[in-house]
């Protein structure tokens, strides 16, 4: 090997410390954007592949009770290819001697062996359940502690329990794909209908187009299509849901949430690269003794800059080994995470060639980028300043003509210490040593904190997302502001509900609210979606509505109602007081816009009118199904326990409950899915604070390294190991509480600016931005952390070393 | 610039060196005028700060001169050093030059034969395998032949100097220049080092070797005193203007 290769070799292996900080700088980002990009193209690939194979429904109808006649008919219609009916109903199941009841919607499928439209993907036990058998959803899994062979009691409307076999567990990836809020599923055959006391009739349809399957305009004409026929035999349908073959419903929101994860993964690498620049530029100047020597005997530029160059390719390399292999294992880990969570399956583990290129192409030209200002001004520079070690730099600045003169930072200390001196304040001198260390190297030292300050920036910001996310998930809750609500099979009189619960002293309060649900027209007249419509009391106190524009909804109202902001999809210059065209039981009707609030707009459009004008058009003027009740505490055991005891109570005085839900059971999942991605977000904002110290870490022992002579003068003249040490982590310390204040301020725009895509992404909708000190008080503590351990080990080997030893140091 | 010349080796023409400081002007090099012949062996000899270094640095095209013209007659052409750009200038180094330190100046990760074969290297002038062999015969002329294959810090200062001795005859230079070479090494050393330096002055080599050591005067085969930045003879008058030192052997 020529000499020159063999040095190169030796810089990569001799200082492995300084080798592997580098290899690791690289490696952290290529991992990051290795797991983000790999999982991004297995969950694009496999979520459509998957969702598809299980041949997902293009229409799903909820609608009255049906029988197997009508679904004929169905299949009989032009464009549909395939249609099948289920019954859905929701239990109370737990396992036998647990206590806790979990909410189930519990499917009912005709003939599991021909089942063509939603197919289940056996994951443990059988596939098909005999009489008195269910099937489990694994997400039931996730709320109780059950396995196939294992027996469930379920609770039915007259308090009567029974019990059901566990037959097996499947996956589910498209029946409840398109309402992520609703509760787990389970399933059974119709011959177990009777043991749930249900009648052998249908109330969903779920059907495939003959063409067109990924058309959403297709499937929309061929649902107003089908909708209008059903109508028209005097089925009411409830609402309609559309989903394409090839793409999860989800499947927007998950890449929406994966290019975030992107977005953090590039800055990543922009922060790693900073930290490849500041430690090469310390290589580089440790080893200007040696381009020096080459230059003397002979070395050109080019030869020098090729040498290093080659040195940042194996450095490149180096983390190449490290993070590719470990970027696409938590590429498949990330995606499996999300595919358990979502309810698909991934094809098996796979080296995504995108992702491998472009970890190769990030590993190789991040050093690259990052050290070629330093190679070039390392290769350029003069035996005279290299053989005479003149280009430290250090804090002075060049005076005309070369000479060094005190830089401006200096002056300033100077004059600090001189008139705090003279007010008899006297700063410890190895206090003022650790001070005037820490800017020294002010371009190392801006390097430094421009990483340290980003890692803690982004960090802080995680947490204020954190709650401004929780914090609009529980003003949405300001809609369900009630304790429980309670649904009935049939209609109750609100006074006699209403003085049922209020005999329990521990209820405050109730209101009966109503339904209704319509078709939004399109300008042409076609049913463009459905919108739900709530019909709380004009004067309800259990609705505050974040209004976007407008009034709520007021006593008196006729054929008007308030609408989400979900509106502006179909039309996006509605305003209140414009008109909506609407198809309600069947009937088109003009209904005026008084207001529009802001929703979750993934949950579909939502609208309220009040009880008094809904229930009227329904005939059921003081009559409700469902009923929202105040209890005296809020908390969610105590709503836990009161729907408990309400539903108890109801059933006990022979009242059709059909189920007691807490109020704050939505929101709890809700926030879950959001703690999902939170928790994404902490890991990338925790791999950002990773990068900032290994920089600050770089930092020290390269600071700490290059004043090992001056740390053996302080020793020769009395310096204690103990005062070394303290001087290099004071140095440590302030370069943390200062990279910390300037993250206090990097932080805001972060906040605002990461609140805003993943709002969007999430809601579809930007929402108010909160602060929480919480993320400042965790970086604060983990800064300090930090800066200690990126410190102690390069203060410990400078105290460890002896005078001899650093004063022959060159 | 080049030109066609054949003597003398070196010449300095009214070499001035400055330095700026925030004291004002310091004057390292007062209009120095020189001529070296080939085969001789100069000693530069001066107290610490006099500009001895200063001078070789001017030799070797390491520093920048403020005024004059240092021209090299060597390998059939004439060089003007300093207008040469600093990548061609190290070539030549490399080709023309060997340089010894008095800190050696070895590449610590290198072994002993690999920092021979540097020079051979970057100059592109032997074959991998050819420069090998010739580290082995220098090491050998050098009597370190059996540590060719160790690192630096595992030998004696006197040998680390006979490597970097070594090293500066890589490329086979015709001029050897060495500042203070003897200066951190034991007597017994520093006069094996010297006497490696006559065998080279009689194998028809130049060397140029500063010193403050006044005792080696009789080694060199002339000598020059360096005080203040301003040259003397062995007749203590400062050589200025157009009697340049050398001249007068002629």
């Amino acid at each position: 090997m020529r000499p020159r290769w063999r040095k190169v070799l030796s810089d990569l292996i001799d200082n492995k410390a300084r080798t592997l900080l580098v290899v690791l700088s690289i490696a952290v980002g290529v991992f990051a954007i290795g797991v983000i990009a790999g999982a991004y193209v297995i969950i694009s690939d496999d979520m459509s592949i998957s969702y598809a194979a299980n041949n997902p429904a293009n229409i799903e109808l909820r609608m009255d009770d049906f029988d197997e006649d009508f679904l004929n008919t169905i299949r009989k219609f032009d464009g549909i290819k395939e249609a099948e009916a289920r019954r859905v109903f929701n239990i109370r199941a737990r396992p036998l001697g647990e206590t806790q009841w979990t909410s189930i919607d519990v499917v009912t499928i005709e003939d599991f062996e021909e089942n063509e439209v939603n197919l289940l993907t056996p994951v443990s036990g059988k596939e098909v359940p005999l009489k008195n058998e269910i099937l489990l959803e694994q997400d039931v899994l996730e709320k109780m502690d059950a396995a196939p062979g294992d027996t469930l009691e379920i609770q039915l409307r007259d308090n009567s329990i029974k019990t059901v076999y566990v037959a097996g567990v499947v996956q589910d990836s498209s029946t409840g794909a398109v309402d992520f809020l609703a509760p787990p599923l389970a399933y059974i055959s119709t011959d177990t209908l009777r043991l749930f006391d249900q009648t052998e009739l249908f109330n969903r349809i779920y059907a495939t187009v003959e063409t067109g399957q990924d058309d959403d305009n297709h499937i929309s004409v061929v649902l107003s299509a089908l909708k209008e026929k059903i109508e028209k035999n005097d089925y009411e349908v409830g609402r309609t849901f559309r989903s394409l073959t090839h793409q999860h419903p989800l499947e927007t929101t998950i890449n929406a949430v994966l290019g975030i994860l992107m977005a953090l993964g590039v800055l990543i690498v922009f922060l790693s690269s900073s930290l490849i620049a500041n430690t090469l530029n310390a290589l580089l100047n440790q080893h200007l003794r040696h381009i020096g020597v080459m230059k003397l005997i002979g070395g050109r530029d080019k030869i020098i800059f090729k040498m290093y160059l080659v040195l940042l390719v194996a450095f490149g390399f180096l983390a190449l080994l490290i993070a590719v292999p470990a970027g696409g294992q938590g590429a498949y880990g990330l995606a499996q995470f999300i595919a358990t969570k979502m309810g698909f399956s991934l094809l098996g583990y796979r080296i995504v060639p995108i992702a491998l290129i472009i970890q190769i192409a990030v590993g190789l030209l991040v050093p690259l980028v990052a050290g070629f200002v330093p190679v070039i001004n390392g290769s350029r520079v003069t035996v005279q300043k290299a053989i005479s070690g003149d280009l430290a730099g250090e804090s002075s600045e060049q005076a005309e003509g070369g000479a060094n003169r005190e830089s401006r930072f200096e002056a300033i200390q100077f004059e600090a210490t001189r008139i705090l001196a003279d007010r008899g304040i006297r700063i410890k001198r190895p206090l003022l040593i650790s001070l005037r260390n820490t800017f020294r190297r002010r371009g190392r030292l801006i390097l430094t904190l421009f990483t340290l300050t980003m890692g803690g920036a982004t960090f802080i910001s995680v947490f204020n997302v954190r709650v401004t996310l929780h914090e609009y998930v529980e003003s949405v809750g300001n809609y369900f502001l009630a304790d429980v609500t309670l649904d009935f099979d049939t209609p109750y009189r609100v006074n006699e509900i209403e003085q049922f619960a209020m005999q329990d002293p521990r209820v405050t309060y109730v209101e009966g609210w109503t339904f209704s649900g319509a078709d939004i027209l399109s300008i042409d007249g076609t049913t463009a979606d459905n919108v739900s419509i709530l019909a709380p009391p004009a004067e309800s106190v259990l609705v505050e509505p974040l209004m976007v524009s407008g009034r709520w909804v007021q006593a008196g109202d006729e054929k008007k109602l308030t609408i989400s902001e979900g509106i502006f999809d179909l039309y996006p210059d509605l305003q209140a007081g414009d008109y909506l065209p609407l198809k309600v039981n069947g009937k088109e009707e003009s209904w005026e816009v008084v207001g529009i609030f802001k929703f979750i707009n993934m949950e579909g459009i939502l609208g309220y009118a009040p009880y008094e004008y809904i229930s009227r058009d329904q005939n059921m003027a003081n009559l409700s199904f469902s009923y929202r009740i105040v209890t005296e505490q809020h908390d969610r055991a105590y709503q836990e326990m009161m729907a408990e005891d309400l539903d108890a109570y109801f059933r006990d005085h022979g009242f059709h409950v059909q189920e007691a839900t807490p109020g704050l059971a939505t929101l709890d999942s809700a926030a879950e899915s959001l703690d999902i991605l939170i928790s994404f977000l902490l890991i990338m904002a925790l791999l950002t604070a990773v990068v900032g110290s290994m920089g600050l870490a770089g930092t020290m022992s390269m600071n700490v390294l290059e004043r090992t002579r001056e740390i053996g003068i302080m020793r020769a003249i009395g310096a204690t190991d103990t005062r070394i040490i303290t001087m290099v982590l004071v140095e440590g310390l302030l370069i943390g509480v200062i990279s910390f204040i300037l993250g206090i301020f990097l932080a805001v725009p972060f906040t605002y600016g990461l609140s805003w895509i993943v709002s969007t992404a999430i809601f579809e909708t930007p929402i108010a931005v909160v602060f929480t000190p919480m993320g400042y008080a965790i970086w604060a503590g983990l800064v300090i952390v930090l800066s200690t351990l990126a410190s102690v080990l390069p203060a410990r080997s400078a105290a460890r070393l002896t005078i001899r030893e650093v004063l022959a140091y060159e | 610039m080049t030109q066609k010349n054949i003597n003398p080796l070196i010449e300095l023409r009214d070499v001035v060196k400055n330095y700026q400081s925030e004291a004002g002007v310091f004057p390292a090099l007062k209009n120095v005028n020189l001529n070296i012949e080939r085969g001789e062996f100069l000693g530069i000899i001066g107290k610490s700060g006099a500009g001895k270094s200063t001078l070789l640095n001017m030799f070797t095209g390491v520093d920048g001169l403020t005024s004059g013209e240092v021209i090299v007659h060597a390998n059939g052409e004439s060089v003007s050093l300093h207008s040469l750009s600093e990548n061609d200038l190290a070539l030549w180094r490399g080709r023309t030059m060997g340089v010894i330190y008095q800190s050696f100046q070895l590449l610590p990760m290198l072994t002993l034969a690999q920092n021979v074969m540097m020079p051979m290297d970057m100059s592109d002038l032997y074959h991998p395998r050819k420069s090998r062999e010739r580290a082995l015969e220098l090491l050998d002329m050098v009597e370190l032949s059996e540590h060719a294959h160790k690192l630096p810090s595992l030998i004696s200062g006197g040998q680390q100097q006979r490597v970097a001795i070594a090293r500066a005859l890589a490329n086979d230079p015709p001029v050897i220049v060495a500042d203070e070479p003897t200066g951190s090494l034991d007597s017994i050393t520093a006069d094996h080092i010297f006497k490696l330096f006559e065998q080279l002055v009689q194998s028809g080599r130049t060397i140029i070797m500063v010193t403050h050591d006044k005792g080696l005067m009789p080694r060199f085969s002339r000598h020059v005193e360096i005080v203040d930045g301003e040259l003397f003879d062995n007749d203590s008058f400062p050589m200025k203007g157009k009697a340049r030192m050398g001249e007068d052997r002629k």
